[in-house]
């Protein structure tokens, strides 16, 4: 028992990791746009797909293909803004009217997706290696590069927040845009920046989230994006850090799970924390100041 | 009678029934901007209760489990559909709608939605899992006993009764001081909240009557494809009948029908010919990008719909004086205003643009 809960313990780490990234990415974008975005799990599976294709029809390697989900990615996230939402958002449109526009993007991404790849289930090219015993937990090498590419994607992202002239723009959009457009601060180019970044992290996350299940369909970024709400809703709606420590909680909650509940119930223990939070706790569990 | 016939009657059959599902919506949306991305639970959960009260005891033995199975006839197994969706909506509603911004309010709503759809799916004794339920009875099938074709008239004779109703119930409760009521909350909660309406219990009663509505609709439904297992209501499932709504127009009823009849039935159908050349999934696939561009370019070039919802302006010299009547709560207020427009009322005059009928025309 007490070995199947420390396994699970480091599915869960794993799962934290790709949630962390999801999570950081989906919270840059609130914060700075004001609205949710229900297309940003469309946005992962986007990224799932171009690497699919970089992997499995022109035979590169799985980083590379990180690398071109990472850049194609980031710049759909920017045209869908520029073509889509921006024109919304330029009419002062409400931010509920902007959720009921996401859904329509996350609608077409979806189907797009749907119709040149079908339903059946797929999967990368890729070695995950012999596994490794770390103390008492057992990853792939494969596991650990997700490990680590969540460590590194959180330390720049903090590095961008805290030490560049564009963090600290964003963080200032992202407390009150007015004041930041009377500062000097171009909000417009800013946000576009933003959904830059928001674009490369959704395929970022898209391919390390498809690596850690293995197989995936089209629909795999939509199931997913109300886990990625959940982490971003337990460390508070809003707050970066706090929503790397959310995916924490959610990840690790959603895999141990699974050591007492079928495994299918794995998205629904997530969907649970979410409803709770918001409802009990809206701030956050972490309630980091806002203000940071 | 021709092939063509029976193709024409299940698209009328189809376009009553989600007529009557858009128009449950309406009352949530339209009527009162509650945003509900749950909806298409509602219509499962009446569609389960109803085929499951109307079967007879699960025979596990056929390889078909279910909790109910109580032989009851058509109308009180409808009835006790639009009852279950009731009380999830109570659930729902009591749990959340008080709490929430819209928008959160919005995720919750797709949060309990996507929960029941993956117990409905794994917990195979409650409503047979992913296989679902078949063999729903037909009403009346054995009484009448006719020909497929003839059935299906009756059937949809049955269903247009019920939308004509549901119609009649929605414009009625439109114009009623109620109907205006949730208007107001839906132009500015916090106005209404301020002119004394309780906002919560306001958006409650609203949540519920549409799930009463979603139920029917959703009995109506099972019944009638006679087989019913979660791959049919999906979260997008819910998103069609969003755009149909939208697409038609918000707050009209005839507009909820017009959406009903164009966006599940005409669009859906039309891709049914579209050449299915590259994947077999291009069909259905195309058909969900038609609705998600639908409802984009609906919000951006005409958010009101096709037809939008009647409002009646008010001419400026009779506003003068409601406006001071509310000013001044001793001067009597002219005899043709009753006090809940005043919520409406006030709200309207923040944006100006946007006059709230006061009269209806009954």
């Amino acid at each position: 028992m007490l070995q199947t809960l420390l396994l699970s313990l480091g599915f869960g780490l794993i799962t934290a990791s790709v949630l962390a990234i999801a999570a950081v990415g989906i919270t840059l974008q609130f914060g700075v746009t004001n609205y949710l975005n229900l297309a940003y799990g469309d946005l992962l599976t986007f990224g799932v797909y171009i690497a699919f294709v970089a992997n499995q029809r022109f035979g590169l390697n799985i980083w590379l293909g990180l690398l071109a989900a990472i850049l194609l990615t980031s710049l759909l996230a920017w045209l869908i803004n520029l073509l889509i939402l921006r024109p919304f958002t330029d009419r002062g449109t409400s931010r509920v009217i902007m959720l009921v526009v996401t859904v329509g993007v996350s609608l077409i991404l979806q189907n797009v997706l749907l119709a040149l790849f079908g339903e059946q289930f797929q999967k990368y090219a890729v070695d995950t290696g012999t596994p490794l015993h770390l103390g008492p937990f057992l990853f792939t090498p494969l596991q650990l590069g997700i490990l680590g590419l969540a460590v590194g994607t959180m330390l720049a992202i903090h590095f961008l927040l805290r030490s560049t002239r564009l963090g600290k723009a964003m963080r200032a959009v992202s407390d009150s845009p007015d004041l930041a457009r009377i500062s000097g601060i171009n909000t417009r180019q800013i946000v576009n920046v933003v959904w830059l970044i928001v674009g490369g992290l959704a395929g970022l996350s898209g391919v390390v989230l498809a690596l850690n299940v293995v197989t995936f369909t089209p629909t795999l970024g939509f199931g997913f994006i109300f886990v990625i709400f959940a982490a971003m809703v337990v460390g508070g709606i809003g707050s970066p850090y706090g929503a790397m420590l959310g995916a924490l909680v959610v990840g690790i909650a959603t895999e141990v799970s699974a050591v007492f509940l079928p495994s299918e119930y794995k998205t629904a223990i997530a969907l649970v924390i979410l409803i709770l939070v918001l409802l009990l706790r809206p701030q956050g569990i972490f309630a980091l100041r806002r203000h940071a | 009678m021709p092939p063509f016939f029976f193709y024409l009657l299940t698209l009328a059959t189809f376009a009553v029934i989600y007529g009557v599902l858009v128009i449950g919506l309406n009352i949530h949306w339209g009527y009162t901007g509650i945003l509900d991305f749950m909806y298409i639970a509602f219509v499962a959960v009446g569609g389960y209760v109803t085929a499951q009260l109307g079967l007879p005891p699960a025979q596990p033995a056929f390889g078909e489990t279910y909790v109910l199975g109580f032989n009851w006839s058509f109308f009180p197994a409808l009835l006790g559909g639009g009852l279950a969706a009731v009380l999830l909506a109570l659930v729902a509603g009591l749990l959340s709608l008080h709490r929430l911004r819209n928008d959160y309010f919005s995720i919750v709503t797709v949060a309990i939605s996507l929960i029941l759809w993956t117990v409905a799916g794994n917990a195979t004794p409650l409503v047979n899992g992913w296989d679902g339920i078949t063999g729903v009875p037909q009403p009346l099938a054995d009484v009448l006993n006719l020909d497929p074709n003839g059935y299906g008239l009756f059937y949809l004779g049955l269903c247009s009764v019920i939308l004509i109703l549901v119609y009649l119930f929605a414009q009625r409760l439109y114009s009623s001081p109620f109907g205006r009521a949730l208007r107001s909350v839906r132009e500015d909660e916090i106005v209404a909240q301020g002119l004394g309406k309780n906002v919560f219990t306001l958006r409650l009663r609203a949540f519920v009557i549409g799930a009463f509505i979603a139920g029917i609709g959703g009995g109506l439904l099972v019944t009638y494809v006679d087989a019913f297992n979660p791959s049919a209501w999906t979260s997008p499932e819910t998103f069609f009948l969003w755009a149909a709504l939208l697409l038609g127009g918000s707050a009209n009823n005839r507009g909820a029908m017009l959406g009903a009849l164009l966006v599940p039935v005409l669009f859906a159908e039309a891709t049914r010919f579209l050449p299915n050349f590259y994947s077999p999934e291009f069909v259905n696939a195309s058909r969900y990008i038609v609705v998600g561009i639908l409802l984009i370019l609906t919000v951006r070039f005409r958010p009101q719909g096709l037809i939008a919802e009647r409002r009646l302006r008010i001419p400026k010299r009779k506003l003068l004086p409601l406006a001071a009547s509310i000013a001044s709560p001793g001067s009597v207020a002219p005899d043709r205003t009753e006090p809940n427009a005043v919520s409406s009322l006030l709200s309207l005059e923040r944006t100006s643009s946007e006059s709230e009928e006061l009269h209806n025309g009954r």
